[in-house]
């Protein structure tokens, strides 16, 4: 039995038990030790630093108390940036399940071999790292004579400045984010495969139309994966940096962009490591995540009414 | 070790650019230096004859004590391996003289993240290349030292350097740092767009801003609803400064202590500004033309003929002798309203961090950076480089007067090239009228202000109002940090 | 780009019946294919323009038209010679292999730890694992600088890729949905052979989860890969750049006032990017089915 790998151990026994739980220990000690290294060591020492004025560079650090979140609450930047952000979010989460449930739709009708191979055609644009797509985009977004204002010349639409003009900076980034809907469509396009066909061929006895069938049958069926999307991208839009960032920030001239551009953790970013203020970036992290959480549990509460799981 | 950055190291200060243009033609010339090893042992011994001869050659004033400087420097925003001449012959005359010294540099541009983030590390630079214009923040955060007792010992004579330069390193009476390059504005005109204008870039009264409002709708060109010329570029927001100054009000006091920004002159100024981009049909439009440009080639926007003029660094002009040598340009001095010639100046400095582990070689090695002889040494290698290329010459420029004045009477010759020869002619005549943004305690912080300020009037919104708003943020900045 | 279907899909073959069609059902149907070639261009041609764009001259590169003047392939050669595209390749190259390697052990180790054993507290142990996966990257860049300054390796790639050690909640739960589908049997045939738990991890799980754990591997090279957030965070020096932190780089610092050089910036992203196509040509299954499973590109 189980005594022959003790055998190298001479000296001591363990026991069957001691020493079962001697391997579930070693399995799932990378997770302890990372969860209290980089995750909760770190979340309760920002914590810490949001209450406290905190500067790598200046030997004494006061506690301040909740001196950084007021001064968060009352600070331009943080309302530009933070409406900047819901802007974008309030537009781009809705729009990718949209568009991501559409496309999918589509690859749905092109047959299961083909749409195999146009979900991964839709899938490219994600595969582009982050940074590079912020610099294509620099160039297709050229108002002049960019890759975008030639299409929509084409169709006879004079284009924007998308990046110059404040009130098209935020709509072209939201084109930008919204061409890497391919994420989004493998996800529903795996859903609406699971869809069981009997349903359909059941509604379509009951004589449903096609909007029927979807309202009935598809909506549900996919709602969990709608929910999923839904979660995900509104985390993530919160989020919005790296494209962004390597467009109109770093050491970019400051233009239009330095105002209609600034999303929320940009803004973190630029107060934690390019002026140093870390005590009072750790307070808008916590801000950000205290505004996640709550978005993330009022989607949570409500998925109760509108997602459908099977076995309940 | 050769990998080295060489593209990066260029910072973005513009003094750099001197340098990314002269590596532009000179790209393949990869220097075998090895910027993280000392010298080794043969060089050292061949170069202490030079040491003394260096050393007491060195600087106006009588040097004081400069005793070979050693052990290890680590200097930060500073790009040696770049294939920058004027970089690595001046770094080089250190290395001559001070062979125990084991030098080594960061390679990227100056950026604030980076060195606050390398400040706060294990291994803080011992001396930094810091743009003038960001120096007062650093010293209002404890992290430079002031540099008096090394000026005293390395005998530099602070009266050497521009007023322009050397106001913007002394905070409180104390020096904090030591200019090195001198970019100084001035008008260039395209000599075509004029003369199609019926306009004259010689007698065109730049202390008009009437005259140049219309200036800039003749020489804007619309073919099919777009502008495919320029007129006048104002170049906003960065040139604000400059745009106020010339309507007799500056962004700051001279101290650096309050906000001037809800003057109405800046306003106005701002207004004007905004107003000379309207013929091209809006900011928008002209900043997305503006955006196609091939600004450092051949291809430039002067040889294609797609701007009228702007305002400018000098170090520009080095640019175009070598993309376009035959150009047609005529450059004027920057003039205030009431017809002064006035430049806006910066450029980068030397500053010894308060961590620096080897304050004496830091100091040393500043103090040499910017020094006559280096700086001598170094325009001549360029030029033997340019002889050699057969590229024009348009000098180096400096923020050390001295040097200046021995660089264009006996290296620079440009009486082959009248267009670029008149150029720097203007350059240096303008020089001793050159202003720099004073050290504030709050500078980046101010310039955020001001510059978001100058964005949103750009994008529509009220002058006085935003310039009010921001002047609350800035004086807001640099009280807390004077603090 | 040809738009034959290739042989991408293992969902089966189900051919469109061949019946007769109406008119009406051919315009439809032509429709149809003309809105998925629409898609196809939107989102495969700014790629292939991109790739165009950094063969042009500099003055050509907004110009109408696919191919400049003349195909420029010395942008690259001065883009090289400006930028040590081939050190910042390295440090990409070592950063992704061992954020990808050490992420699929330590994922497989605790993913492993929690499907094959059952203990007390384990679900609602596991649920705290998967609850880290909400939390918000951006709270912890702070605290995670502050911990590798502490430990003296900032400016160092060790920030980039060491954190995988400890296994990534995603990544965990997806390999323990795969462990969960081997039968108990395997394993208790070799506990009765007297195999250790590790070696039953290591020469039955691991084995028979090779496909997911290819998964895992191949979505974490992504994510290092394309990491610029970490690089803009942890690394100072330009000779220790990654790739995307390389290419930001570019991005800034040719550009004073507004202007840059923009065949150099367009020729940078191809660098940048291309490693990413030819890894996502090879293994597109792996990738769909990842993001399939795990509802992400692995972020």
């Amino acid at each position: 039995m189980s005594t022959t790998t003790k055998g190298k151990r001479s000296g001591f026994h363990l026991t069957s038990a001691q020493n079962r739980r001697l391997w579930i220990t070693i399995f799932l000690a990378p997770w302890f030790i990372g969860f209290i290294i980089f995750l909760a060591g770190p979340m309760l020492w920002s914590l810490w630093l949001s209450l406290t004025n905190y500067d790598p560079l200046v030997p004494n650090t006061a506690f301040v108390g909740l001196d950084n979140y007021r001064e968060a609450v009352a600070d331009p930047k943080v309302q530009t940036s933070l409406f900047n952000t819901v802007f974008f979010a309030v537009i781009y989460v809705p729009g990718t399940l949209l568009s991501g449930l559409g496309l999918a739709m589509l690859l749905q009708g092109v047959g299961e071999r083909s749409g195999g191979f146009f979900r991964t055609v839709f899938y490219v644009p994600n595969v582009a790292p982050a940074v590079a797509v912020g610099a294509l985009f620099l160039l297709l977004l050229n108002g002049r004579d960019g890759l975008v204002n030639r299409g929509l010349e084409f169709i006879g639409i004079q284009g924007p400045s998308w990046l110059n003009d404040s009130r098209w900076i935020k709509p072209g980034i939201i084109a930008m984010m919204m061409w890497s809907v391919g994420t989004t469509v493998i996800i529903f396009y795996a859903s609406l495969q699971n869809v069981p066909k009997q349903l359909y061929e059941a509604a379509a006895i009951d004589g449903a139309t096609g909007w029927q069938r979807f309202r009935n049958v598809t909506l549900p069926m996919i709602s969990g994966s709608i929910f999923f999307v839904l979660v995900i991208n509104s985390i993530a839009s919160l989020q919005l940096f790296t494209e962004v960032y390597a467009m109109f920030f770093g050491q970019q001239p400051s233009g239009a962009g330095s105002e209609a551009a600034l999303f929320y953790v940009i803004y973190l970013f630029q107060q934690a490591f390019e002026f140093f203020n870390m005590g009072y970036a750790s307070a808008l992290a916590w801000l950000l995540f205290g505004v996640i959480g709550v978005i993330t549990f009022i989607q949570v509460k409500t998925s109760k009414r509108w997602v459908y799981y099977e076995g309940e | 070790m050769r990998n080295t950055w060489r593209m990066v190291s260029v910072g973005v200060a513009a003094a750099f650019v001197i340098s990314a243009c002269s590596s532009g033609s000179s790209s393949g010339g990869d220097d075998d230096n090895d910027v993280n090893s000392s010298a080794s042992p043969t060089e050292t011994t061949a170069a202490t004859g030079a040491t003394s001869a260096t050393s007491a050659t060195t600087g106006d004033a009588t040097p004081g004590e400069a005793v070979p400087a050693s052990g290890e420097l680590f200097a930060f925003g500073f790009g040696y391996d770049t294939g920058d001449i004027i970089a690595q012959t001046r770094v080089d005359e250190f290395r001559e003289a001070n062979p125990d010294v084991d030098l080594t540099f960061s390679e990227g541009g100056f950026d604030s993240q980076g060195f606050l983030s390398a400040l706060a590390s294990d291994d803080p630079p011992d001396l930094v290349n810091v743009p003038r214009n960001e120096l007062g923040t650093y010293v209002a955060r404890g992290v430079l030292a002031p540099l008096d007792e090394c000026i005293a010992t390395h005998g530099v004579n602070m009266d050497d350097f521009y007023e322009g330069a050397s106001s913007q390193v002394i905070v409180d009476g104390t020096v904090y740092a030591l200019p090195e390059f001198y970019n100084s504005r001035i008008w260039i005109f395209n000599d075509a767009a004029f003369e199609e204008a019926g306009l004259d870039p010689e007698t065109i009264d730049v202390s008009d801003w009437d005259a140049l409002a219309d200036a800039s709708v003749a020489l804007t060109r619309m073919e099919d609803g777009k502008v495919t010329r320029l007129g006048l570029d104002p170049k906003l927001p960065e040139f604000l400064p400059i745009w106020a100054h010339a309507n007799g009000v500056d962004l700051i006091s001279d101290d650096g202590l309050t906000a001037q920004l809800d003057d109405p002159a800046v306003a106005e100024a701002l207004e004007y500004g905004n107003s000379l981009y309207e013929p091209a049909g809006g900011l928008t439009d002209f900043l997305d033309f503006r955006d196609t440009w091939d600004f450092f080639g051949p291809g430039n926007q002067y040889a294609t003929d797609q701007l009228g003029g702007m305002p400018m660094e000098q170090w520009y002009l080095n640019v175009l002798a070598e993309a376009s040598p035959d150009l047609e340009i005529t450059v004027r001095a920057l003039e205030t309203r009431d017809g002064e010639p006035f430049t806006y100046a910066d450029g980068n400095s030397w500053a010894v961090t308060t961590s620096a582990a080897n304050p004496e070689a830091a100091c040393a090695f500043a103090a040499s950076m910017v020094s006559v002889d280096s700086w001598v040494a170094a325009a001549q290698a360029r030029d033997d480089e340019r002889a050699e290329s057969g590229a024009p010459n348009t000098g180096v420029y400096t923020g050390n007067a001295v040097a200046d004045e021995i660089i264009f009477n006996d290296i620079v010759d440009l009486s082959d090239q009248p267009v670029f020869e008149a150029a720097v002619e203007v350059v240096l005549d303008i020089q001793q009228y050159g202003f720099g943004t004073p050290p504030s305690p709050a500078s980046a912080e101010f310039k955020a202000a001001w510059e978001e300020a100058a964005n949103q009037v750009l994008n529509g919104e009220d002058a006085a109002q935003s310039l009010a708003t921001a002047q609350a943020e800035a004086q807001d900045a640099i009280d807390s940090a004077e603090r | 780009m040809s738009t034959a279907p290739a042989d991408v899909d293992t969902s089966g073959l189900t051919a469109q019946p061949k019946s007769e069609r109406t008119p009406a059902q051919i315009a439809k149907r032509a429709l149809f294919l003309l809105t998925l070639a629409f898609f196809t261009v939107l989102f495969i041609y700014p790629l292939v323009w991109l790739v165009f764009a950094s063969l042009k001259p500099p003055d050509e590169v907004f110009s109408a038209g696919l191919i400049g003047s003349e195909i420029r392939w010395e942008n690259y050669t001065t883009l090289f010679d400006l930028a040590p595209i081939p050190r910042w390749t390295l440090n990409s190259i070592i950063v992704t292999f061992l954020a990808a390697s050490s992420v699929t052990v330590s994922s497989a180790m605790v993913a492993f730890g929690f499907s094959y054993f059952r203990f007390k507290g384990r679900d609602p142990l596991f649920y705290s694992v998967i609850a880290t996966m909400m939390l918000p990257g951006a709270v912890l860049f702070i605290p995670k600088f502050l911990i590798w300054d502490a430990l003296g390796l900032n400016n160092t790639l060790y920030p980039l890729w060491a954190g995988n050690l400890f296994g990534s909640a995603f990544y965990i739960f997806m390999l323990r949905q795969f462990f969960l589908t081997l039968p108990r049997d395997l394993f208790e045939a070799a506990n009765v052979d007297g195999a250790s738990y590790g070696r039953m991890w290591w020469s039955i799980a691991l084995p028979l989860t090779k496909p997911a754990l290819v998964v895992v591997f191949i979505l974490e090279m992504k994510v290092a890969w394309t990491d610029l957030v970490g690089a803009l965070i942890f690394l100072r020096d330009p000779e220790k750049f990654t790739l995307a932190r390389g290419l930001k780089a570019i991005i800034d610092n040719p550009s004073v006032g507004l202007e840059s050089r923009w065949e150099l910036l367009a020729a940078g992203s191809v660098i940048v990017t291309l490693p990413m196509i030819v890894l996502f040509a090879i293994f597109q299954r792996e990738f769909v089915e990842g993001i399939a499973t795990t509802g992400s590109g692995g972020k």
